[in-house]
Order: structure tokens, then C-alpha cells, then sequence
């Protein structure tokens, strides 16, 4: 009996410790919840920004993709890059953040792309974090 | 002008009421926000760079805005934890500053410099409003852009933040925030 109480808090103790040190999703392996162009997504948060939160951030976290030509590329802080991807609006668009060592070489300015990200919301721009090329 | 464009305008507007000086702000859609607390139990940090801030150098108005879920940290169950049960962001999805920048003129942006600034303001948090003042830097390159920093301190309770008794000695009750913005003329 004391050897199957131990064996519990021992199996229940290592599950805490991992669940404790769980690190963020793997974004790529996640099931995207909506696919859809960068300026429909766009479009869906202009029109209703709170249905469209309720879509596509949803209340726990999803990934979504979204793809189109590509209109910028930046280098951010900490090995970050921003993809900006086009829209029909030229004051806004979808930005996704990807670790530098995620973005294809062969992505440029005008690249047509897929990006797999986790959608945050909308403020100037639609901003997706921890995104993915999807091939 | 499409319907969109219409909208993204007035966003902009919505942000900073319109002045006649337009040529004299500075933005930025990149800004980082980042935070720490400390305990003897653990350090938590998190770090934002999606901040969106506009600044009328002419005025002083500055404002920023926040997307809670833009907040990465490095253990997964800290940040559903952050989301679900203290920042609520599903019910309060933006954090955001509305106020007024003392220190540095429209001028003085316009030559490289550091200029020691005032911010003074209301910082909405978990959909509570405070008036804060916290001091800062302004640095202007060679190359235009504008460096904007300060460091200030946040209380959970301020903000109606409730953390359970079970992890209060998790979290600080004082959080060290740190914001890095690199504006450009819009």
C-alpha cells in the first residue's frame, strides 16, 4: 500500500514538474482553426473586431493561417523578424512574428506566402506571434 | 478611398485627435513592453513587441496600446495562467496609455539628442484606469528615429487584479515594467 501511494506522488510529482516547465506550443504542430487570405482577415476585423476576435483569437489559444503577397520584411529585437503580409488597405495589414531562423531565405518583398501563427488581435495592424512558413 | 482606409484613419484619429501639425508624429506598430516579478519563489517575465504608440511631438499627446495575448513567456501554463485567471483578456483585450509627454519639444526631435521626459496620463489595465506619471528617455538618432524608454513600476491591486491566495507569494505585488519604443516619422 505505501509503495502505491509513493509510486502516485512520485508519477503525480514528475507530471507537475513538466506541466510546470511546459514551453510554449509548437505553432506548426497545431491544427489551424481558419485559413483565409491576409486581406480577408483584415477585412473580418475592420468590419467587427470583437466577432472577429472571437473567431480567430479565440479564448484559448489557436492558430490560424493566412496568406498573400508579402509587403515588408523588418528585423526586430531578440532574432525576431516581422513579415508584413499585403492587404487592400495600405495603412494596415497582417503582421506576423517570426524567429529569424523560422523565416525562409527565399521569402522577399512580394513573395506569395502561407503563415501559420497564433492571431493576438487587431490595433493598427492584425498581429500574429510565433509564426511558421507553411509550405 | 476604400471603406477600410476610411476605418484605419479614423483608428489613427481615435488614437490621437487630430492637430494641424500631422508631420510632427512619430509611430511605431513594434514597440516592446516587458515585465518582471520577482520572488523569492520565482522570476516571471514576459515580453510584448507588437505595441502600437503614436506621438505628436508638437502637443506632447502620446498614446500606446497593448495586446494582452502579445505577451510571450517562457513557460506555457504561466502565460494561460496570465491570460485566463488574472489579466482576464478574453473579458479586457487591450491595454493602452492616453496622455501627455513634458521634456522634449517638436524642435528638439528634430537634432540628435537625449532629452529626460515626463509622461503623465491614464494607463488602462484589466479595464481599470489609473493616472500615472512616470519619468523617461528620449534619444534622437542621427538617422531620425526616436528612441523612447522608461521604466516604472505597476501594482496588480491597482488594477483589480485579484492573484489567489495559493500564488501570492509567486507574484510580486510590485511589477517592474520596461518600455522600448523606436518611433519614426509618420
Amino acid at each position: 500500500m505505501i509503495a502505491v501511494a509513493a509510486a502516485v506522488a512520485v508519477v503525480g510529482g514528475i507530471f507537475a514538474l513538466k506541466e510546470y516547465n511546459r514551453g510554449a506550443a509548437d505553432v506548426a504542430d497545431m491544427t489551424s482553426v481558419a485559413k483565409l487570405p491576409a486581406s480577408e482577415l483584415l477585412a473580418e476585423f475592420a468590419a467587427d473586431e470583437v466577432a472577429a476576435t472571437a473567431r480567430f483569437v479565440g479564448t484559448t489559444e489557436q492558430a490560424i493561417e493566412v496568406s498573400g503577397p508579402i509587403r515588408s520584411m523588418e528585423d526586430a529585437d531578440d532574432g525576431k523578424v516581422n513579415v508584413v503580409l499585403e492587404t487592400d488597405d495600405a495603412l494596415a495589414g497582417v503582421v506576423c512574428e517570426f524567429a529569424a531562423a523560422d523565416v525562409p531565405e527565399t521569402w522577399r518583398a512580394g513573395s506569395e506566402v502561407t503563415v501559420k501563427g497564433i492571431c493576438t488581435g487587431m490595433l493598427m495592424d492584425v498581429v500574429l506571434v510565433r509564426c511558421v512558413p507553411v509550405q | 478611398m476604400t471603406m477600410k482606409a476610411l476605418k484605419t484613419l479614423a483608428y489613427a484619429a481615435m488614437l490621437l485627435p487630430l492637430a494641424a501639425s500631422a508631420q510632427e508624429r512619430y509611430a511605431t506598430r513594434t514597440g516592446h513592453i516587458a515585465f518582471h516579478s520577482e520572488t523569492t519563489m520565482e522570476n516571471i517575465d514576459a515580453d510584448n513587441r507588437k505595441v502600437s504608440c503614436v506621438l505628436d511631438a508638437t502637443t506632447g499627446a502620446i498614446e500606446f496600446a497593448a495586446l494582452i495575448k502579445a505577451f510571450e513567456f517562457e513557460k506555457a501554463l504561466m502565460q494561460e495562467h496570465f491570460n485566463e485567471n488574472y489579466m482576464e483578456s478574453n473579458t479586457y483585450p487591450k491595454a493602452n496609455f492616453k496622455g501627455k509627454m513634458t521634456g522634449a519639444s517638436a524642435d528638439d526631435l528634430k537634432k540628435p539628442g537625449t532629452y529626460p521626459v515626463t509622461v503623465q496620463g491614464d494607463l488602462t489595465i484589466h479595464g481599470v484606469t489609473k493616472s500615472v506619471e512616470h519619468p523617461g528617455t528620449l534619444t534622437v538618432e542621427k538617422d531620425g528615429t526616436v528612441k523612447a524608454s522608461s521604466d516604472f513600476v505597476v501594482k496588480p491591486e491597482d488594477h483589480a487584479i485579484a492573484i489567489p491566495g495559493v500564488v501570492r507569494q509567486n507574484i510580486a505585488e510590485e511589477i517592474t515594467v520596461k518600455v522600448r519604443l523606436d518611433l519614426t516619422k509618420m
